[in-house]
């Protein structure tokens, strides 16, 4: 009996998944009765909510969770792992996910709604989810395409010439992507023996005991990292973004840029510093101007010139756009330089405090990005609802027009800047403290970090500020002049507005989550112990 | 679909002998699927075959017109006649394979645990395998044909 027990009480574990799934399909079986598909799909995106709230509670006060699907022991059975790391990027998803459904049932017209607007928004929410969840490499690649699918029939939504164009490039780049991590899993199967993320961490720990060549190992990761890049629109990989943001209804756009981006930095965060961390090439790594035998001192170059790339091209990028949605595109691609410039700083660091910090900045600043990035998708999504127009040419005081819409685009373009005390300023912060305090170890290269990332905040203020006086401020333009707001979709935007300063002045239990996030992600003997793939061999 | 050219006769009559064995096949494929090669997926995909064959030799309309006895709904139009129905299939094929994990769930075992049970001493058949499994399989089965089969009718048509 005590069994059954222990087994019912982390059923919370899948909750989400479960949510999610249950509600695409009664969405998509109710797709005749519009009323109650809009009913179904919001109360959905509700108990998602509440099952994220439940799990990350459970999660934080009882520690990790695990469930093995179908009761197959790790490593055979696939595992689903609830850290504190998972439980926060659920956490960010579902706080963006409600308002962002919220948005769509007023924002998406009626036709474009009974086209499987619902089930498609909540399949590609379950595959995000799966994707934070699950233990298994290969069962991370299902989830990547689970979520994938739905993100190519969004980007072609409005099926014009410029939409079908952009979801072309979109479509094939990602199957070019997923191929390219099916191949290297496939690699990773072959030379560890395993999938299940816990038990390739723990023969790469001892790689002679399990007769692992590491060096195999350290190439497949480095494919895997191409695909998460392409995923998050990390440069080189990011030219996909701006037109298929551009394409997406403005929901979808927000979701993609807040959410999606995430999960490519949740993967990047979650194998290279849990799993391949364990890893080390003996005898160093052979390879000119890096040192060290950890998987890490390669990967922490690699993404710190990533970074760096995006801030810069992101960041030039969006100072010479002309419309709302390609201003916020390339600015999300500087923005996950932001993200990801702190985890390539700490790769090379020995000192796990630093470690920890540099991870808390890039899931602290993930967590900005998302809500604030979201908004300003949503903003452009009410402006173009509002007037017909998001290009800067015809728009023009909208500030006179819609007071609350623009103050709300004002809270979040400044929470991407980083003023106090909203959101974005401790996660610039974090960002820079990271910066100074591996300056201050003299770790090389931190010098240039502080400097570029110093150039993408320049960078930020300077696009947004153009925005703002181009699109906001400025004569009333007759489309402005004529344009009229739903309230529905204002009041959606004024409250992400509100979270924006909630997070910010009440940081504190934020950082904490974030903190026993990052300690989870890094601690990969507890990641392994919690899984605990290891049972049969001890039998 | 032009009609200037009709399919042989030769076409015609090899589709009426293979359609019918596809499908068994299909059927073995999918009974046997959770301990032998098979499962739903590839048995969906040869039932596929199957209306693929019948939809190349005799026509988009035939299967309404002959088979289902009434006349097809215009096409062009989103989710018109048999392809409203694929949709159903399609959505109570995915009903059913998360209800079958779900099931497990309510008898308090992990999402998707399967069970077995042997029927033995049956008149004629001898032993039966009962698989949980079956259900799951049944429906990918019905999400595979669903989804293909409004492909099918929807790409066809244009």
């Amino acid at each position: 009996m005590s069994a059954d027990l222990a087994v019912s009480t982390t059923h919370v574990v899948i909750a989400p998944m479960l949510v999610a799934l249950v509600t695409a399909v009664a969405t998509l079986a109710t797709r005749r009765h519009d009323r109650l598909q809009r009913a179904l799909s919001l109360l959905g995106v509700g108990a998602y909510a509440v099952g994220v709230a439940v799990l990350a509670d459970r999660v934080l006060s009882g520690g990790t969770l695990t469930y093995q699907l179908s009761a197959w022991p790790a490593p055979f059975g696939i595992s689903l792992v609830a850290d504190a790391l998972a439980a926060f990027m659920l956490s960010l998803a579902a706080l963006v996910t409600v308002a962002l459904l919220v948005f769509s049932v007023v924002y998406v017209d009626e036709q474009g709604q009974r086209v499987s607007y619902h089930p498609l928004f909540h399949f590609m929410l379950l595959g995000v989810s799966g994707s934070f969840l699950t233990g298994d490499v290969f069962n991370l690649f299902v989830w990547f395409e689970v979520m994938l699918m739905p993100s190519y029939v969004f980007v072609a939504f409005y099926s014009g010439p410029r939409h079908t164009a952009a979801a072309l490039q979109y479509t094939v780049l990602n199957l070019f992507g997923s191929a390219l991590m099916l191949v290297s899993i496939g690699g990773l199967y072959a030379t560890t023996g395993t999938l299940n993320m816990a038990d390739i961490a723990r023969r790469l720990a001892a790689p002679a005991e399990f007769g692992i060549d590491p060096a195999p190992v350290l190439g497949l990761s480095t494919i895997l990292l191409v695909v998460f890049a392409l995923k998050a629109g990390i440069v080189p990989f990011h030219f996909w973004v701006p037109p298929a943001y551009r394409a997406a209804p403005a929901p979808v756009s927000a979701f993609l840029a807040g959410v999606t981006k995430k999960v490519g930095i949740y993967a990047i965060v979650r194998l290279y510093f849990t799993v391949f961390a364990a890893g080390a090439v003996e005898g160093g790594l052979g390879l000119p101007a890096l040192s060290g035998e950890s998987f890490l001192a390669f990967f922490g170059p690699v993404l710190f010139a990533m970074a760096l790339a995006s801030m810069l091209v992101g960041g030039v990028g969006a100072v010479s756009r002309d419309a709302l949605d390609d201003v916020f595109a390339y600015s999300s691609i500087s923005q996950v330089g932001f993200i990801v410039l702190p985890l390539a700083v700490v790769a090379t660091v020995s000192d796990p405090a630093l470690r920890t910090l540099g991870v808390v900045a890039a899931l602290v600043y993930s967590l900005n990005h998302a809500v604030a990035k979201s908004l300003l998708f949503l903003v452009s999504g009410t402006v173009y609802d509002a007037t017909g127009t998001i290009e800067f040419e015809r728009l023009g005081g909208l500030t006179t027009r819609f007071p609350v819409l623009s103050g709300s685009f004002f809270v979040g373009s400044l929470a991407l800047v980083g003023i106090p005390p909203l959101s974005g300023f401790f996660g610039k912060l974090l960002v820079l403290d990271t910066g100074g305090r591996a300056l201050a170890a003299g770790t090389p290269g931190a010098g240039l970090a502080l400097a570029g990332a110093l150039a993408g905040a320049i960078f930020t203020i300077a696009y947004l500020s153009r925005t703002w006086s181009q699109g906001f401020w400025g004569e009333v333009t007759p489309l402005v002049e004529h344009g009229s707001q739903s309230s529905v979709l204002v009041g959606v935007v004024a409250a992400l507005a509100l979270v924006v300063v909630a997070v910010g002045i009440g940081f504190d239990p934020v950082y904490s989550f974030a903190e026993s996030a990052a300690r989870a992600a890094l601690d990969t003997d507890a990641y392994v112990d919690a899984v605990d793939p290891g049972v049969v061999a001890r039998e | 679909m032009t009609l200037d050219r009709k399919p042989t006769v030769i076409a015609r009559t090899v589709t009426r002998l293979v359609v019918p064995m596809i499908l068994v096949t299909a059927i073995a494929l999918l009974l046997q699927g959770h301990n032998l090669p098979g499962g739903g997926f590839i048995a969906g995909v040869l039932t596929v075959t199957a209306f693929a064959l019948v939809y190349i030799i005799y026509g988009l309309d035939y299967l309404e017109t002959e088979l289902l006895d009434r006349t097809p709904a215009v096409r062009y139009e989103t989710e018109s006649g048999i392809v409203r129905e694929y949709g159903r299939v399609f959505a109570s094929g995915l009903a059913v394979a998360a209800g079958s994990g779900v099931a497990a769930m309510v008898l308090g075992y992990p999402f998707l645990t399967q069970a077995v049970a042997f029927l033995e001493h049956l008149p004629v058949y001898g032993e039966l395998e009962v698989a949980s499994a079956l259900v799951f399989d049944l429906g990918v089965y019905a999400v595979v044909v669903g989804a293909l089969l409004t492909i099918l009718a929807e790409v066809g048509a244009e």
